[in-house]
C-alpha cells in the first residue's frame, strides 16, 4: 500500500471505528424490535401512518409495509436515517482529506515531500475510500445478521444490493466534500455545500414524486439513484448506481484538477 | 545599491558564477489578489553557500520560500531548485523544509511522523533520526498535538536535516529554541555547509544568521532591497576596541589613524572605534608595550538597520 494511503488510513482509523460503533449501536437498536413489530402489524403501521401525516410521510420513504420485513428494512435502514449517518460520517472524512489539513496548517510539509500534487489528492482519496468501505462492509456484514436472527424475510442479495447503494451515495457526498474541500481548502464550505446538496437533494427526490413543481429536478438529486430503484425490493438497480459511481468519479477528477492549479495554505 | 550589488558578485562568488546556482529566480512576483506579496525577485543562492534571508514579518520571505516549494504559484517569474522546475516533484526529495508556522497536530506519535517523512523520501541512514534527537534533546515518544512549541520546532528541525538534503530551506528556524538548542542547530547548519550543500534560513533578525551566513538578501515590502556579502559587511563594521599598555601613551601616536576615530587616552589606557581594517591601530599599538587588548565584536545590525533606512523610501515608492 502506498505510504501516503497507509499514513492517512492510520489518522482516519479513530473516526472510523468511532461511526463504526455509532452506526452499528443504531442498526442493532433498531432491527432488534423488529419482532415486537411483526407480532402487533396492524397497530404499528397505524401508528406510523398517524405520526408521519401527509408529506411527511414522503419524506420518510412512505411507509408502505412498515410492518413486513422488507419495508421495515427500507424504511429504518436504507430511506434516511442510515444514509444520514453514513453521508455525515463520509463528509468528515472527506473533508480530512486536503481542507482540515489545510486549516491546520499540517498539509503544507505532506506537500514538500516528493510527492505530485495528483498523487497526494488520489492517494488521500483512496484512504477515504478504504475507510468508508470498511464501515460499510462490517455494517453490512451485521445488517445481514440481525436481518437472519429477526427473521425478516429479506433475500440476502437484496440486502447487499441496498447496502452497496448506500456505500455509493455516501462515496459521492464524501468525495464532494473532498472536492469542494481540494478545490477551496475550507472546510466549513465543503461542509455546508455538500451538506445543503444532501439535504436538498433528499427533500427533492422524495417530496418531488407527488409535488409536480420539482419533479424534473428529482434526476439532478443523488437520491434519486439511491431510492428509486426500491433494491430492497427489487434487487440491483445496475443503471442507476452506475450514475452514482460515474458522478463520483468525476468529483475525484475535479478535485485532482482544482488542486493541481491552486496556491495551498494563502 | 550600486555598491551593494558590486560588493555581493565580488570575490569567490564570482568564481562559482559558472556552477549552476541550486536556487535561481528570475522576476519572481506573487500578488494575492490585489495584495502583494513578493515582487520581480532574481536571486541567485550558489552550491554550498549559507544564505540568510532577511526582513520583518510581512516582508515576503516566506512567500519566496512557499514558491520555491511550489506550496503556491507565482503570479509571473520563474524559479529553479537544484536545476529543476519547482514543480517538478521529485526534486523536493532533495530539499529539506522548516516551515515558518510549523503544523504538527493529531495523535500520531513524533517518530512515527518522522519515519513516515523518511520513507516518502525513500529512506534515512539507519540510527539518523535518533542521533539528532539526541543531539538536540527531542522526546520523540510524544504525541505530536501534545508537544510543547519547542520541541515542535526541533521535529520539524529533524525532519529537515534527516535525509542530509542538498538544499535545506528553513523559515525562522530558531523560533522558539532556547539559546543551547540554537547552538547546536547552528553547529548542524556549519556541518551542513562543511559538506558542501546548501542552505537558505529567513530570520527577521541579522544576529540569528550573521555568524553562519556567507551573504544576506534583505527583503522590505516585497522586494529584495540589498544582497550583501557578511564578510563584506563585517569589514565595514564598526568596532569598539580598547588597548591596556604598560606604561602612559601619548594621544598624538594614535590621532589621525586611518579608521580610527573616538580617541580617548586615560594614561596607560587606550579607547577608540575603528572602521573597517585594524591594520593601522595595530601597527600604531605596536610601538609599545600592549599589556591587554579588548575589540568587540562589531554590531551588523547595526549596518544593517542603516541600510534598511536607506532604502525604505525606495521600497515604499516601488510599492
Amino acid at each position: 500500500m502506498p505510504t501516503l494511503v497507509r499514513k492517512t488510513l492510520g489518522e482516519y482509523r479513530r473516526s472510523v471505528i468511532g461511526w463504526l460503533i455509532g452506526i452499528s449501536a443504531f442498526l442493532s437498536l433498531y432491527l432488534s424490535i423488529y419482532p415486537s413489530i411483526r407480532s402487533n402489524p396492524d397497530f404499528y403501521q397505524q401508528a406510523a401512518l398517524s405520526k408521519y401525516p401527509g408529506p411527511l410521510k414522503d419524506l420518510m420513504g412512505g411507509l408502505a409495509d412498515i410492518a413486513s420485513g422488507t419495508g421495515y428494512l427500507q424504511t429504518v435502514v436504507y430511506q434516511l436515517l442510515v444514509p444520514l449517518l453514513l453521508i455525515m460520517f463520509a463528509m468528515t472524512l472527506g473533508t480530512r482529506a486536503i481542507a482540515v489539513p489545510e486549516e491546520e496548517g499540517t498539509l503544507e510539509l505532506t506537500m514538500t515531500l516528493p510527492i505530485d500534487r495528483r498523487r497526494l489528492v488520489l492517494e488521500r482519496w483512496a484512504a477515504f475510500s478504504l475507510g468508508l468501505l470498511a464501515v460499510a462492509l462490517v455494517t453490512l456484514i451485521l445488517v445481514l445478521a440481525l436481518a437472519a436472527v429477526g427473521d425478516l424475510k429479506v433475500p440476502a442479495g437484496n440486502i447487499v444490493a441496498a447496502h452497496t447503494g448506500l456505500f455509493l451515495i455516501a462515496f459521492f457526498f464524501g468525495t464532494l466534500a473532498l472536492a469542494l474541500g481540494a478545490a477551496t481548502g475550507k472546510r466549513a464550505l465543503a461542509l455546508a455545500v455538500g451538506g445543503g446538496y444532501a439535504v436538498g437533494g433528499y427533500v427533492i427526490e422524495t417530496l418531488g414524486k407527488s409535488v409536480d413543481a420539482i419533479s424534473w429536478l428529482r434526476w439532478v438529486s443523488p437520491f434519486h439513484y439511491y431510492l428509486d430503484g426500491r433494491p430492497v425490493f427489487q434487487g440491483w438497480p445496475v443503471g442507476d448506481y452506475l450514475v452514482i459511481l460515474a458522478a463520483t468519479a468525476v468529483l475525484a477528477m475535479t478535485a485532482v484538477l482544482a488542486f493541481e492549479r491552486r496556491d495551498v495554505g494563502v | 545599491m550600486s555598491y551593494l550589488r558590486h560588493t555581493a558578485g565580488r570575490g569567490r562568488r564570482r568564481n562559482m558564477a559558472s556552477m549552476t546556482a541550486v536556487v535561481e529566480t528570475e522576476g519572481l512576483t506573487k500578488f494575492y489578489g490585489r495584495r502583494k506579496g513578493l515582487e520581480d525577485l532574481t536571486l541567485q543562492i550558489q552550491p554550498g553557500e549559507v544564505f540568510g534571508y532577511l526582513g520583518p514579518n510581512g516582508a515576503g520571505k516566506t512567500t519566496t520560500i512557499r514558491l520555491l516549494l511550489d506550496v503556491i504559484r507565482p503570479t509571473s517569474g520563474r524559479a529553479t531548485v537544484l536545476g529543476a522546475d519547482t514543480r517538478d516533484s521529485a526534486v523536493r526529495g532533495r530539499i529539506g523544509y522548516l516551515p515558518g508556522e510549523l503544523a504538527l497536530e493529531g495523535r500520531e506519535r513524533a517518530h512515527d511522523f518522522l519515519n513516515f517523512m523518511a520513507d516518502v523520501r525513500g529512506g534515512v541512514s539507519r540510527g539518523r533520526i535518533d542521533e539528532l534527537a539526541e543531539r538536540l534533546d527531542a522526546d520523540l515518544s510524544i504525541r505530536m498535538g501534545q508537544l510543547s512549541k519547542g520541541n515542535k520546532q526541533k521535529v520539524g528541525l529533524i525532519q529537515a536535516f534527516m535525509h542530509e538534503p542538498e538544499l535545506l530551506i528553513l523559515d525562522e528556524p530558531t523560533s522558539g529554541l532556547d539559546p543551547l538548542v540554537q547552538q547546536e542547530f547552528l553547529a548542524m547548519v556549519r556541518e551542513v555547509r562543511t559538506s558542501g550543500r546548501t542552505v537558505l534560513m529567513s530570520s527577521h533578525v541579522l544576529a540569528e544568521v550573521q555568524n553562519v551566513a556567507d551573504r544576506v538578501g534583505i527583503v522590505r515590502s516585497g522586494r529584495l532591497v540589498a544582497v550583501e556579502d557578511v564578510a563584506a559587511l563585517r569589514e565595514r563594521a564598526v568596532r569598539h576596541v580598547e588597548f591596556h599598555f604598560d606604561a602612559p601613551v601619548p594621544r598624538e601616536a594614535f590621532e589621525g589613524l586611518p579608521g580610527v576615530r573616538d580617541v580617548t587616552v586615560e594614561g596607560a589606557n587606550l579607547r577608540c572605534t575603528i572602521d573597517g581594517r585594524p591594520d593601522a591601530l595595530i601597527k600604531a599599538a605596536a610601538k609599545f608595550t600592549v599589556v591587554h587588548m579588548v575589540s568587540s565584536e562589531p554590531d551588523l545590525e547595526e549596518i544593517f538597520l542603516t541600510y534598511y533606512s536607506e532604502e525604505a523610501p525606495r521600497a515604499h515608492a516601488g510599492a
